[in-house]
């Protein structure tokens, strides 16, 4: 997937800060604190992984989606949440 | 202009919450834990321990386990063995072995989700969590009464046996259970009564003279040089003594006293600051449950405390209160909670023993709730509720 359609979504991009805020999280806690859907939540989740931007970990039932610590991809997208945040609180 | 003197110079240490490096007359009692838990510090993955700490309140009970994890911890980080120490009030967590593991698991991932699964399943999810990063846990169940009284049997059968039935793994699970004597525990049935072990430590009440010693340790750290003479300590060890020895009212006792002569610029805690201060105390352990209970728990009991404030009635009706709990609810922008919620909260305060409730049945109307509030003055309870309130 080209950099442009994965970072066209909004929701998207909710979820990646979300992450980068909490650190990680399941499907249903990331739906309910953007108050959208759990299908389309997964459906972006998905994507993101699917991109190795995000990973998710198996507890039983529970999965845990949290920033793939192995992925450039990650690490990249983290950065720009980062100083984006900062430059706005300046 | 007048400067203002404190008589204290650190009063965090007299906080409920703070951990001395020193354990007057517990150090018996700290070195047998030690001993109990010494094989984690050569093979962890052998065993796992099961302590049963009994003693009244105030006699030093989670003190002394707080300061055991702190050192156990700081000696197995020595041996390259990760050792997490959690401390975990049962009550706080209304008894429930299902909160108190998702407690625990949240040490090591903070956003755990709380709904959908089941404790069994919490259980598996904590020790794989251990497991992945080779950790073992030290868990204290404090006031573990609640937890009996609410789960039985069955939830320290599932903390014992669920783990020792995972073959070829390591035990990474250890247990601490404190509680104020063993009655509780006479009332799990046999087998599971047995998976505890049964290593007892039980701390005596304190003497007065050990009293007077650990009043005399928290005054060097927590005052200014000759701020509270020997009388003052005097005196307090001898009203913390006929509390049953309870050392948590002595120090609480002392911080007042020092919160009264600094109030009144004395420049030194007097026995008259002490005699003021136990006139207007709550014992610690109600200001400790008053920290722990939720937001719409705090709306209610400031209701009760609003009714009871300023009237000479013994009693009043949940309807009263859920009128005034309306109004308080309006004041903190809230929404108020149902009639079934606020009896459960109702159930829950008589359970810790804050409210008490009896039915009446002398009406023409049938039965009503009539609520009580036995022990804690209602303006000193409203005031400690709203200090809470503006946390």
């Amino acid at each position: 997937m080209q950099i442009e359609e994965v970072f066209c979504s909004k929701i998207r991009m909710k979820i990646l800060k979300l992450i980068e805020r909490l650190g990680e999280l399941n499907v249903s806690e990331i739906a309910r604190r953007l108050s959208i859907n759990y299908e389309t939540t997964s459906r972006h989740l998905k994507i993101l992984e699917e991109e190795s931007i995000i990973q998710h970990k198996v507890f039983g039932r529970i999965r845990l989606y949290r920033f793939n610590e192995r992925s450039p991809k990650a690490k990249a997208v983290q950065n720009l949440i980062g100083t984006w945040e900062q430059a706005n609180k300046q | 202009m007048k400067t203002y003197r404190s008589v204290f110079r650190d009063e965090a240490k007299l906080d409920i919450n703070y951990v001395p490096h020193r354990l007057p007359h517990r150090e018996g009692e700290h070195r047998l834990l030690m001993e109990f838990f010494s094989f984690m510090l050569r093979f962890p993955e052998k065993m796992a321990q099961r302590v049963i700490i009994t003693g009244d309140v105030g006699t030093g009970k989670t003190v002394l386990c707080q300061r055991f994890g702190a050192d156990m911890t700081r000696e197995a980080s020595k041996t390259g063995t990760n050792l997490r120490y959690v401390h975990v009030n049962c009550r706080e967590y209304r008894g429930s072995l299902f909160l108190v593991l998702h407690h625990t698991v949240t040490v090591f991932h903070p956003t755990f989700p709380k709904r959908g699964y089941s404790a069994e399943e919490l259980l598996s999810a904590l020790l794989q969590i251990l497991d992945e990063e080779n950790a073992y846990v030290i868990l204290t169940l404090d006031e573990f009464e609640s937890l009996i009284e609410r789960e039985g049997s069955e939830a320290v059968y599932k903390l014992t046996r669920l783990q020792e039935a995972r073959s070829n793994k390591p035990q990474r699970l250890s247990l601490i259970c404190v509680m104020r004597n063993l009655r509780a525990i006479e009332r799990l049935d046999a087998s599971t009564r047995s998976t505890l072990q049964l290593n007892i430590i039980n701390l005596e009440k304190y003497s007065k003279e050990q009293l007077t010693d650990i009043l005399n340790d928290r005054v060097s750290i927590a005052f200014k040089p000759l701020a509270v003479s020997e009388e003052t300590v005097s005196l307090i060890a001898e009203l913390a003594f006929s509390e049953n020895g309870n050392a948590r009212f002595a120090i609480e006792l002392l911080w007042r006293a020092g919160k009264y002569a600094d109030t009144e610029d004395l420049g030194a805690v007097t026995p008259e600051c002490v005699r003021e201060a136990v006139s207007g105390i709550i014992p610690t352990v109600r200001k400790g449950e008053l920290a722990s209970l939720k937001l719409h728990e705090k709306l209610f009991l400031l209701a009760v405390a609003r009714i009871f404030k300023g009237s000479q009635r013994a009693f009043a009706t949940l309807a009263e209160i859920e009128e005034v709990y309306a109004v308080v609810c309006e004041e903190f922008d809230e929404r108020a909670h149902s009639h079934t919620q606020l009896w459960k909260y109702l159930q829950l305060l008589s359970a810790i023993g804050i409210l008490k409730t009896e039915v009446s049945t002398g009406g023409t109307r049938g039965r009503s709730t009539l609520v009580y509030l036995p022990r804690i003055p209602a303006h000193e309870l409203e005031k400690e509720l709203s200090v809470s309130l503006k946390k």
